[in-house]
């Protein structure tokens, strides 16, 4: 339909030569037609062969114009003879800048740009040495990483395997003692029975409701505990980092409440004493640590000697809760002569499942804790047979149960060491599984410990809390990056840090790259809250031929 | 809770706004809260229940007048009924242009006023008419001048300005003129309380209620104009603020009435449309008067009469026949209300805290004529550095140089052009600008020079407050040289927050400080003192937080009785700081070198003569569609008022725009003067970069785009610097007679290109009217299709997908633009230009293009390429040709400047002489040509697409003639010719 007009050959263009421009791969194609005829690669449309590079755009793909800049999105290729070959967008032809990408000048008029090859080519050269250097020494670090990782996958197959061993024998001895458990049980069931009908019952019942009670209570105790610690946390950071901004009266009370219920100098007014006491110790810090002393006094006085102090509760509740109430009550009935009592009671069943093994252990240091201390010693001895075997038996359940959980983990990280998206195919970073790395910028000092958490910690001299900056949550997340590509272990995400006070939660991207050290280099929190850290780690240098293969086509 | 913040929040219920506005309301005064307002208010009130009873105290002496040797001034005594032993001065005179300017000020007063407004807004004194005779009779004395007159009448005094014997401007027409006097404090007399219960007893008695307000008139005789209480005169308090007033009461009221004008535009800046609501009489729009007190609103409103950042105290008054203008040289809080008696005319009540009158009114009679009428006084908009037109990439903040570094890379990996890399505040070490943060800027030199070396520029924060310490040396040399605002006390430095925390302010009212701050730029080690030797001069400076902000002052501000240079107060000057200290800044980058460099200064805060200076934005708005929307609005309007330079921050600084709105958000701001993005410290990062496709892509053709136009802005900024017709013309301005377009403010006109803008600015957009306002055809850009106006104006239904902007070129247009992509807008020096030549009905067409080295003064000395284009068809040949207008305009080429002579071939244009025309895209032929030569020429290459022709009736896609390069060259004469 659209037809071209030639009606007489073009006056001669400061004439570009046909195959500027054009990868070595596609020089075939720009060749002079015998028909005088060329198709855009494309094939969209057929144009006249002067038409190319002649520094007007006619092919829909730009394929026309390899040598200039005439074609939006096409691109230029630099031979760049003793360097290597680039290819650069056709934006940057012509444009009067001279970039290293394209050291023989060859995308400029010319005299814009002298041939910078050598020069260029010999920095590449040498910085391409260093980093092969790098690259070796790391990659000779990297193997003792995968070497580790098969010691470890060994050690962990051992320990299957042990384990194994190990629950057949305990889940025998779980069954002896079982036996011997319901045996006695069942002897003093009727005891139990007894009891259960007798005047005994309501301090039974009594008891376990206390029990349960205070254990819900010790729950809801910590969580406001934890509460009360986060809102002062949040509180502080108010207090430090807002700004009068606004006047916002509403910000300006919150931050003087606070100071009042912690005891603490108004801001502005602790600047103020700082700045005083660096010629003598001012009036107002004096008295900031009189009303603290103060505060102290104030709340022993109000303790009751008989009330538990708090200091009692945080370290006595979890040793009241786990009192064996059946011995107790067996006990107390031996001392009245009554018919000793038997109980299933076990605060075993009060526990979710998954918490048992947890509890188990607990209950096992609490005891060997007591007995050492002689305190329950007496106490188990005196308790009556049932109690004994059915202690026995659970004994032997939380050894067995531990040894399971110890096999599944082994299992479970046996699958890890070499899962591409766990500790890479070759497991070659299993080794810093948990490894620390820090950055101390002066104000802060920044840690990640690898595949665990990140943090952010006062720098050393400074004030100030530790906040979690995010836990480990992934490898490079990015959907155009496949597990297992090198990219791929270029990038960990941490997230689900401590939240800002008006922010989100805090997390980390770590970028890595090849380097003989573990180790953070910068930290930059690029939006708030939201830090990247860079660093190197000798995980990521892969074996030099793999990669100088590949360097080489280029 | 604070009474008046309860109230503030009942009236918030009763607007009953659906949305969560964030706007802090209660951090700033309502008229009723600013004492001065109030009573300028009451009085209004006191007038319209009078009605025709009314008569303003203010009267001229007759006796009094005299009138200059050169006839075009003249003197006279107003006198006040109401306080016949105070004196004022009434001068008028007119200009060469016949703009009048009216002053009236206090004579030999308690204390002088503040009468220097002007002579910071003005750019010289103007020319006074030589050819003014005034005529006094026994009612006014008027004169004669063309097709105007101006007619002052003595009693009650009132200012006419005619135009065919029609009144334009009506000064004191309501009788509203009230200068309160200086006066001294009474001792408080204890009032007896008798009188009240007297009152109570007269209620059902109208007689003895007539007889108390009778008897309260014979004790202060001016009651019944001024009120009888001492509202607010000696002390006013705000919030936690007490304002002393130590001068008392002294704020200016007038009205000023447009007879024959229904349409008003100006008085910027303010969130809402471009022609202005109503704020008084029936039912009105807004219930506050529009507000002039340059202030740091946060999370400002999408509408709202509330003050914000700038001030230009011009108005526009228009109506199908004329165009009108006033200019209130006021410096300190004014308050203006808008009514309308009937559609065809409009009242103005201006009241201000302090100061003279000294008012120019602006004949006109069309925009244009305003718009030049406004520019002799005030000057015209900069033509700012080429560079500054490309995209700017901001964001608070880059966080380090390696931050700024890796973000110049994304953008030229992804082959998106950019021109400038903006640092908000957190690159100074504790907000002590110009001291780099050296953990995270250990090298900010060779950053910027990593950044010059890609053809790009940086831009750098610089803010008035001064963090108080002695090891910042901008803080303590200007304190050692006692250059800062003072206190109530008159001595001493007033000390506030802000974001460097404890601070203080520059006072650059003070002479003194001028060359000081200019020494602080130098790039150099000085002798004298500081300077920014960690600088470069590819850094350009923007100015924030000039209103000036103070974080714990009252409305965000200074107290108004803090004291400047000249012992005036704050209150006197406030809406000029701002300015003063953007344009020393400006300066400042200028002269850092030698020959000096065009600046680049960003301001927040403006005022009338700003736009000498460079460019503004429209400050904190929020990532909203109604943010987006009222941008536009604003940018015309600041536009109108002077401030072309100006633009909206891309995304909305507050919030995390979605990926639909952002890419709309761009397209908006491509077609703003100022086209700059940028984004809160809270929120997440949106550089164009970081979008998933197909947004990514979308984005990056639309900053494309904004280059490819980069001609047709710079022409369009030169013509505007010589003329001061805004770069972006709304409807009124380019069809002043066309009424169905006076209200039209989301599609405007790119200067005299042709090209015609319709921004979408609301989600999920598929398609959008525009109106044609007149019978011509409209291309669209894109496809090329031809729409029909109407004599009587037409809507027009087009495509608008989230990928399409609404773009038109009017028939009659060469629109010259380069069609290569670089990296950034230096680059693009060399490429050659595609002309696209829209024929109109007529087969005619014409465009300039005007070049310069962007970056020096060197076209002030004739370096420049000013070039035409036109079309014309004559039978069956169609002409394109080309003229020097640097030959035949040399006068009208350069702002300021009247050259004698023009140099076809100066050293600029042999820099481009090779510079070519590529392409040649002719749109709407009546048919298939039989041949297109270069005259004198060859057979050009060309293709021809058939279809519509603008000379024919029908709609659809236009027939399009593309000649392939034809070998042309930019800086020399030539003519295609088409033969059909």
């Amino acid at each position: 339909m659209l037809l071209w007009f030639l009606a007489l050959p073009l006056p001669a263009l400061a004439s570009v030569d046909k195959t500027l421009g054009v990868s070595p791969a596609l020089l075939s194609k720009y060749s002079a037609p015998k028909s005088g005829s060329w198709k855009c690669l494309d094939g969209s449309k057929e144009i006249p062969w002067d038409f190319v590079n002649d520094d007007s755009c006619d092919c829909p793909d730009g394929s026309d114009e390899p040598g200039t800049s005439a074609c939006p999105n096409s691109t230029f290729y630099c031979q760049n003879a003793g360097h290597i070959g680039a290819t650069i967008p056709s934006s940057r032809v012509n444009d009067g800048l001279c970039e290293p990408e394209c050291c023989d000048g060859s995308d400029e008029r010319p005299g814009v740009c002298r041939n910078a090859c050598k020069e260029i080519g010999e920095e590449y050269r040498k910085k391409r040495d260093a980093e092969r250097k790098i690259q070796k020494t790391g990659a000779k670090i990297r193997s003792s990483y995968i070497a580790f990782a098969h010691k470890e996958k060994k050690r962990l197959e051992a320990l299957v395997e042990s384990s194994a061993a190990e629950i057949a024998v305990r889940e025998k001895e779980v069954a002896r003692l079982r036996v011997i458990a319901e045996r006695t049980e069942s002897l003093s069931a009727a005891a139990l029975e007894h009891k259960q009908q007798s005047r005994e019952r309501p301090l039974y019942t009594s008891l376990m409701s206390h029990a349960s009670a205070l254990k819900a209570l010790q729950r809801e105790h910590k969580k406001h505990l934890e509460r009360e610690q986060q809102l002062g946390d949040i509180l502080d950071t108010l207090r430090k980092g807002y700004n009068p901004n606004y006047q916002d009266m509403a910000v300006l009370e919150a931050v003087r409440g606070w100071e009042y219920l912690a005891g603490l100098p108004h801001i502005g007014v602790e600047e103020d004493a700082q700045k005083a006491a660096d010629l003598s110790v001012s009036d107002e810090e004096a008295g900031i640590a009189e009303t603290g002393d103060e505060k102290k006094d104030d709340e022993v006085a109000e303790t009751d000697e008989e009330e538990w102090t708090a200091e009692d509760l945080k370290t006595g509740l979890d040793e009241l809760l786990n009192t064996d109430y059946v011995s107790l009550l067996m006990a107390h009935d031996e001392h009245v002569k009554t018919p000793p009592p038997s109980t299933l009671f076990n605060l075993r069943g009060y526990l979710p499942d998954s918490l048992v093994p947890q509890y188990e252990e607990m209950r096992e240091t609490l005891l060997s804790w007591l007995g050492v201390f002689g305190i329950a010693g007496t106490d188990v001895e005196k308790s009556s047979d049932s109690s004994k075997a059915r202690t026995a038996l659970s004994d032997a359940e939380s050894a067995l149960n531990k040894v399971i959980s110890d096999k599944k983990n082994a299992e479970e990280d046996l699958g890890e060491i070499f899962d591409v998206q766990g500790f890479g195919a070759e497991g070659e970073w299993k080794k810093l599984d948990g490894q620390c790395l820090q950055l101390d910028s002066g104000d802060y000092i920044y840690e990640v410990c690898l595949f665990d958490e990140a943090r952010q910690k006062p720098g050393p001299g400074k004030g100030g809390q530790t906040f979690s900056l995010g836990k480990f949550s992934s490898w490079n997340p990015s959907p155009d990056v496949k597990p297992g590509e090198p990219a791929y272990y270029e990038k960990q995400v941490y997230d689900r840090g401590t939240r800002c006070w008006n922010g989100p939660e805090r997390s980390v991207i770590l970028v890595l790259k090849c380097g003989t050290e573990n180790a953070i280099h910068t930290v930059a929190e690029l939006e708030k809250c939201e830090y990247q850290f860079t660093g190197t780690s000798p995980a990521l240098c892969l074996p030099l031929d793999a990669k100088d293969s590949v360097r080489e086509e280029l | 809770m604070q009474p008046w913040a309860t109230l503030v929040g009942v009236i918030t219920l009763l607007l009953a706004a659906p949305d969560v506005l964030a706007v802090k309301s209660h951090d700033f005064k309502t008229c009723s809260q600013a004492g001065f307002c109030r009573r300028g208010r009451a009085l209004s009130a006191r007038a319209a229940e009078a009605g025709g009873k009314w008569k303003s105290p203010y009267s001229i002496d007759s006796s009094s007048i005299s009138i200059s040797p050169n006839n075009a001034v003249f003197t006279a005594s107003v006198k006040s009924s109401i306080y016949p032993e105070i004196h004022f001065g009434l001068e008028l005179r007119v200009h060469e242009d016949g703009v009048v300017r009216v002053r009236m000020d206090e004579i030999n007063g308690l204390r002088k006023r503040y009468d220097e407004a002007a002579s910071w807004a003005l750019i010289a004194e103007p020319k006074i008419s030589q050819d003014i005779s005034w005529t006094t009779g026994k009612k006014d004395i008027r004169a004669k001048y063309g097709n105007n007159e101006v007619v002052v009448a003595f009693e009650p005094l009132t200012v006419s300005l005619l135009r065919g014997g029609k009144p334009q401007v009506v000064l004191n027409g309501r009788g509203l003129l009230h200068m309160e006097h200086l006066r001294s404090k009474k001792i408080e007399e204890t009032k007896t309380e008798e009188a009240a219960p007297q009152a109570e007893e007269g209620v059902e008695d109208q007689a003895v209620a007539d007889q108390a307000v009778l008897k309260t008139e014979e004790v202060n005789p001016a009651a019944w104009f001024e009120g009888d209480t001492e509202d607010d005169w000696w002390e006013e308090r705000f919030s936690s603020w007490t304002d002393s007033k130590p001068k008392g009461p002294e704020s200016l009221s007038i009205d000023i009435s447009f007879p024959s004008h229904g349409t008003i535009y100006g008085i910027p800046q303010h969130a809402t449309k471009l022609a202005l609501p109503t704020t008084a009489g029936d039912s009105p729009f807004f219930t506050d008067p529009y507000r002039l007190y340059n202030a740091d609103v946060f999370e400002y409103l999408a509408s709202s009469p509330m003050s914000l950042y700038g001030s230009i105290p011009i108005l526009h008054a228009h109506s199908t026949d004329s165009t009108v203008g006033i200019f209130h040289a006021v410096g300190s809080e004014t308050w203006i209300d808008v009514s309308h008696a009937s559609e065809k005319s409009t009242e103005t009540h201006w009241i201000s805290e302090s100061g003279i009158l000294d008012l120019f009114l602006m004949p006109g009679p069309t925009p244009a004529d305003v718009f030049a009428q406004y520019s002799t006084l005030t000057g015209t908009p900069v033509l700012p550095p080429h560079w500054s037109l490309g995209y700017h990439q901001c964001r608070w903040n880059y966080v380090s140089s390696d931050d700024v570094r890796t973000v110049q890379r994304r953008f030229d990996e992804e082959d998106m052009p950019v021109d400038v890399f903006w640092l908000d505040i957190e690159y100074a070490d504790e907000h002590k600008y110009f001291m780099w943060d050296d953990k995270n800027f250990p090298d900010p030199v060779e950053m910027t020079n990593d950044v010059a070396a890609n053809a790009r520029k940086m831009v750098v924060i610089v803010d008035p407050h001064l963090k108080r310490t002695s090891n910042y040396p901008a803080y303590q040399e200007a304190s050692d040289r006692k250059l800062l605002v003072m206190p109530a006390s008159g001595e001493g430095e007033f000390e506030g927050w802000c974001w460097s925390g404890s601070s203080s302010w520059i006072d650059f009212f003070n002479p003194n400080a001028w060359d000081w701050w200019k020494s602080l730029f130098k790039t150099t080690q000085l002798k004298s003192g500081w300077s920014w030797t960690l600088s470069t001069t590819d850094i350009h400076i923007w100015n924030d937080m000039n209103e000036p902000s103070v974080f714990n002052g009252p409305e965000i501000s200074m107290p108004r009785d803090n004291v400047h240079h000249g012992g005036w107060e704050h209150r006197d000057i406030h809406n000029i700081n701002g300015m003063l200290f953007s344009n020393l800044t400006s300066r400042a980058v200028q002269e850092r070198t030698d020959p000096p460099q065009r600046p680049f200064v960003l301001t927040r805060s403006f005022f009338a003569g700003s736009q000498r200076f460079g460019a503004m934005w429209t400050g904190d708005n929020l990532g909203t569609w109604e943010h987006m929307a009222v941008g536009i609005s604003m940018v015309l309007s600041n536009g109108i008022a002077g401030m072309s330079f100006a633009g909206s921050d891309v995304g909305g600084f507050f919030g995390n725009p979605e990926p639909d709105m952002l890419v709309r958000w761009y397209q908006v701001g491509i077609f703003n003067p100022f086209f700059r993005a940028h984004a809160h410290i809270d929120t997440k990062r949106r550089e164009p970069f970081l979008l998933e496709q197909p947004y990514k892509g979308i984005i990056k053709d639309i900053l494309r785009l904004r280059y490819t136009m980069l001609p047709i802005w710079y022409t369009a900024f030169r013509e505007t610097s010589v003329t001061g017709v805004p770069v972006l013309r709304p409807h009124y301005v380019m069809f002043p007679k066309d009424p169905k377009g006076f209200a039209l403010d989301d599609q405007y006109f790119i200067g005299n290109s042709g090209l015609l803008v319709k921004p979408i600015t609301s989600k999920g957009t598929i398609e959008t009217t525009v109106y044609l306002p007149e019978d011509e055809v409209y291309y669209d850009y894109f496809s090329h299709h031809v729409y029909r106006g109407a004599t009587k104006g037409k809507d027009i239904t087009v495509k608008a997908e989230l990928d399409q902007v609404p773009v038109f070129v009017r028939g009659g247009s060469i629109v010259p633009t380069r069609e290569r992509p670089r990296r950034s807008s230096p680059l693009m020096k060399l490429d050659p230009f595609t002309l696209r030549v829209s024929l109109s009905k007529a087969g005619s067409a014409r465009g300039d293009l005007y070049l310069d080295d962007g970056v020096t003064y060197s076209h002030e000395k004739g370096q420049f390429v000013w070039r035409e284009f036109t079309a014309q068809t004559a039978k069956k040949t169609v002409r394109i040709t080309t003229r020097d207008l640097g030959v035949e305009k040399k006068d009208a080429a350069v702002d300021g400047v009247a050259l004698v002579s023009y140099n076809p071939s100066n050293v600029f244009a042999e820099t481009i002489k090779e510079v070519r025309v590529e392409k040649i895209v002719v749109e709407g032929l009546s048919g298939k040509p039989s041949s297109v030569k270069a005259e004198g020429g060859e057979e050009l290459i060309w293709e021809f697409a058939a279809g519509v022709a603008a000379n024919g009736k029908g709609e659809g896609v236009a027939s399009v003639l593309t000649i392939k390069d034809p070998r042309v060259l930019i800086v020399k004469e030539w003519a295609v010719i088409i033969q059909l």
